[in-house]
C-alpha cells in the first residue's frame, strides 16, 4: 500500500486479524463493492459510483467555470480548499511521450466537446508545473482558445511539487492568482 | 577537520573517491562521476544517506532513495527545494576526470561550466534538469510517434518549443555570463603559470544563434523560430539541432584551439588555470573560500604545478586530497594536515 511503511503495515495486519470474522468479511465486501461499483463519471471522469458524479449533479455549482486536473487525487485536493465552486474535468494523466501517453488516450476530445457544447466562460488548467504538466497545459490552451478563455493557476508551489501535497492555503492563493494563457 | 588539509591515502577501491564524492554531492547536489542516483546507492540497499556537520553546528543531510527521489534536510528540517541545501558547503572538485577537459568531448566542458554556474546560482540545477527532461521527451516523441499524423505531432512539438525556447535562453545567458566572469581570472592564472608566455581565452559557441545584446524576450522568440526551422532536419536525424545541449566552450591558447594545438604540458597548465579561476570566482560570488577537493590528481601534476597549487590554494582553502601513496605529495602538502589512511576491505591487511 502506498504511503504505508512495514511497521504500520504490520500493525494494520495484526489489527485486522484480531477483529471478529463478520467485521473482516464486511470490510472485504466493502472493498470489493468499491472496486466493482466505482467507475468514472461520464461527464467529468472523476471517480464515481453513479453514472454522473455528485459534483456534476450539484446544481449549486457554477457550471461556467471548468477546472482541468490530471487525476481524481488533484480534484480532491482542490475540493478540500472549498474555494472552487465550478465543475471539473479529469484528464486521466499528462502528455508524456516517454511513457507513451498522448492526447488520444487522455480525456481530451471529451473536454473539447464539453467546452464547445456547454456554456463555459473560463477553463482553468490546474496541472502540476512539471515538463509534462506544462506541455499538457500549452497543448490544451491552444486547443481550447477558439471556444473560451483559458487560464492557468499560478503556482507558488515548490518546483516539481505535486498538487496533492500542496497545502490548502497555497492552493487557494494559486486559484486566486491564475493567469490567462495564450 | 581540524587542520587546513585532510590527506587521504589508501589503495584503489578503499573508498577514497567515495568520501570525496559524498562531499561534492552535499555541496553541489551533483556527482561528477554518476548522473543517476541509483548508481550511488549500494546494490542491495534501498537508500543512501549523506550527512555533514559544519563547524557552525549546521547539519546537512541528503538522502538518496531508489523510490521517491531525494530528500534534503538542513538542521533536521526537510527542505521543499533541494537546492536550498547548497551554500554552507561550497566546494570545487578537481579529479583525474578533469584532465580530459581540454581534449575530451564538448559535453565535458559543458558539465564543467554547469558546475561553476550552479555554485554561483543554485536554482540553475532546476533549469538543467528541466531542459534535459524536455530533450528526452522530445527524442522519445520522435522515436515513438513517428507515424502519427504530422499535425498532431506538431501540436505537441509546439508545446515543447515554447518551453525549450525559454529554458534555453536562460541557460545560454547564465553560461555566457559565467564565462565572461571566468575570462579575466583564467587569463591571469595562465599568464602567471606560463611566466607571461601564454594567453588563454574562453569563447562561448552557443548551440542556438544568439543575436544582438543579451535580452530574454528577443532571444527566446528567436530560438523558438530556430526550433521550428530545424524540425524537418530533426525529423530526419531524430535529434534536436538547436539549444544549449549543443553548446561548446572554446579554449584558445595564444589564439589557437587548445584542443588541437596545445602540448600535453600546456593542457595541464590550462586545466590548472581553469580550476584556480573556478576557486576565485566561487569565492568572489559567495564571499567564502570554497573547499578544494583533489581526487587522485596530484600525482598527475609535476612538482612545479603541485607547488603552485599549494601556494595559491593551500593557504586560503581547506583541501581534501586523495592519493594512493603518500609520496604523491610533493613539498609542503603534508604540513598543517591530517592524515587518514583507508584500507581496502578485500585486501589482507594494512597497507604501509
Ligand atoms: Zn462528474
Amino acid at each position: 500500500m502506498p504511503g504505508i511503511g512495514p511497521r504500520t503495515a504490520q500493525r494494520l495486519a495484526l489489527h485486522l486479524l484480531r477483529q471478529p470474522e463478520e467485521r473482516v468479511r464486511s470490510f472485504a465486501d466493502a472493498m470489493l463493492a468499491a472496486k466493482s461499483q466505482v467507475g468514472q463519471c461520464q461527464k467529468c471522469f472523476h471517480l464515481s459510483a453513479d453514472p454522473i458524479c455528485e459534483i456534476c449533479r450539484n446544481e449549486g455549482r457554477d457550471s461556467e467555470f471548468l477546472c482541468v486536473v490530471a487525476d481524481s487525487r488533484d480534484l480532491l485536493a482542490l475540493e478540500r480548499t472549498k474555494e472552487f465552486k465550478g465543475l471539473y474535468h479529469v484528464l486521466g494523466g499528462l502528455i508524456s511521450p516517454m511513457d507513451g501517453v498522448g492526447p488520444e488516450i487522455l480525456n481530451v476530445s471529451s473536454l473539447v466537446k464539453r467546452v464547445d457544447a456547454d456554456d463555459v466562460d473560463e477553463v482553468i488548467l490546474a496541472l502540476t508545473p512539471s515538463v509534462e504538466g506544462d506541455t499538457t497545459s500549452l497543448y490544451l490552451a491552444r486547443l481550447l482558445k477558439p471556444f473560451t478563455k483559458v487560464s492557468r493557476i499560478a503556482y507558488g508551489l515548490p518546483v516539481g511539487g505535486e498538487l496533492e501535497y500542496a497545502d490548502e492555503v497555497t492552493l487557494t492563493r494559486a486559484l486566486e492568482g491564475r493567469q490567462t494563457l495564450g | 577537520m581540524t587542520e587546513k588539509r585532510l590527506l587521504i591515502t589508501g589503495p584503489n577501491g578503499a573508498g577514497k573517491t567515495n568520501l570525496l564524492e559524498a562531499i561534492e554531492l552535499l555541496g553541489s547536489l551533483r556527482s561528477h562521476r554518476c548522473s543517476r542516483d541509483s548508481d550511488l546507492i549500494h546494490w542491495n540497499q534501498e537508500r543512501a544517506l549523506l550527512r555533514a556537520l559544519s563547524c557552525e553546528d549546521e547539519t546537512l543531510e541528503l538522502e538518496l532513495r531508489r523510490k521517491g527521489g531525494r530528500q534534503a534536510k538542513r538542521n533536521e528540517k526537510v527542505l521543499s527545494r533541494q537546492f536550498d541545501l547548497i551554500g554552507p558547503l561550497r566546494c570545487v572538485g578537481f579529479s583525474s576526470l578533469d584532465l580530459e577537459l581540454v581534449r575530451g568531448q564538448p559535453a565535458l566542458r559543458r558539465q564543467w561550466l554547469d558546475r561553476v554556474v550552479q555554485q554561483l546560482e543554485p536554482i540553475y540545477s532546476d533549469l538543467i534538469s528541466r531542459y534535459s527532461r524536455l530533450l528526452r521527451q522530445r527524442s522519445q516523441l520522435w522515436r515513438r510517434w513517428r507515424n502519427k499524423p504530422a499535425n498532431e505531432r506538431d501540436a505537441i512539438l509546439d508545446a515543447f518549443d515554447l518551453q525549450m525556447a525559454l529554458v534555453s535562453t536562460r541557460i545560454h545567458r547564465r553560461r555566457s555570463r559565467a564565462l565572461r566572469h571566468l575570462q579575466p581570472l583564467v587569463a591571469h592564472w595562465q599568464k602567471m603559470i606560463s611566466n607571461g608566455k601564454e594567453k588563454l581565452e574562453l569563447v562561448y559557441y552557443p548551440g542556438s544563434k544568439l543575436k544582438g545584446e543579451e535580452a530574454e524576450e528577443p532571444w527566446r522568440l528567436d530560438i523558438q523560430d530556430q526550433l521550428l526551422d530545424q524540425r524537418l532536419d530533426e525529423e530526419r536525424l531524430g535529434s534536436c539541432r538547436v539549444g544549449p545541449h549543443r553548446d561548446e566552450v572554446g579554449l584558445l591558447l595564444n589564439g589557437l584551439e587548445a584542443r588541437r594545438f596545445a602540448s600535453s604540458g600546456q593542457q595541464r597548465t590550462l586545466i590548472l588555470s581553469l580550476k584556480l579561476a573556478e576557486l576565485d570566482l566561487v569565492e568572489q560570488m559567495s564571499g567564502l573560500p570554497p573547499i578544494l577537493l583533489l581526487d587522485d590528481v596530484l600525482a598527475e601534476l609535476d612538482a612545479k604545478r603541485q607547488l603552485l597549487l599549494l601556494e595559491v590554494a593551500g593557504e586560503k582553502h581547506q583541501c581534501i586530497v586523495t592519493a594512493t601513496h603518500l609520496d604523491a605529495f610533493q613539498g609542503e602538502w603534508m604540513r598543517e594536515s591530517q592524515l587518514l589512511e583507508t584500507k581496502s576491505f578485500s585486501s589482507k591487511g594494512s597497507v604501509g
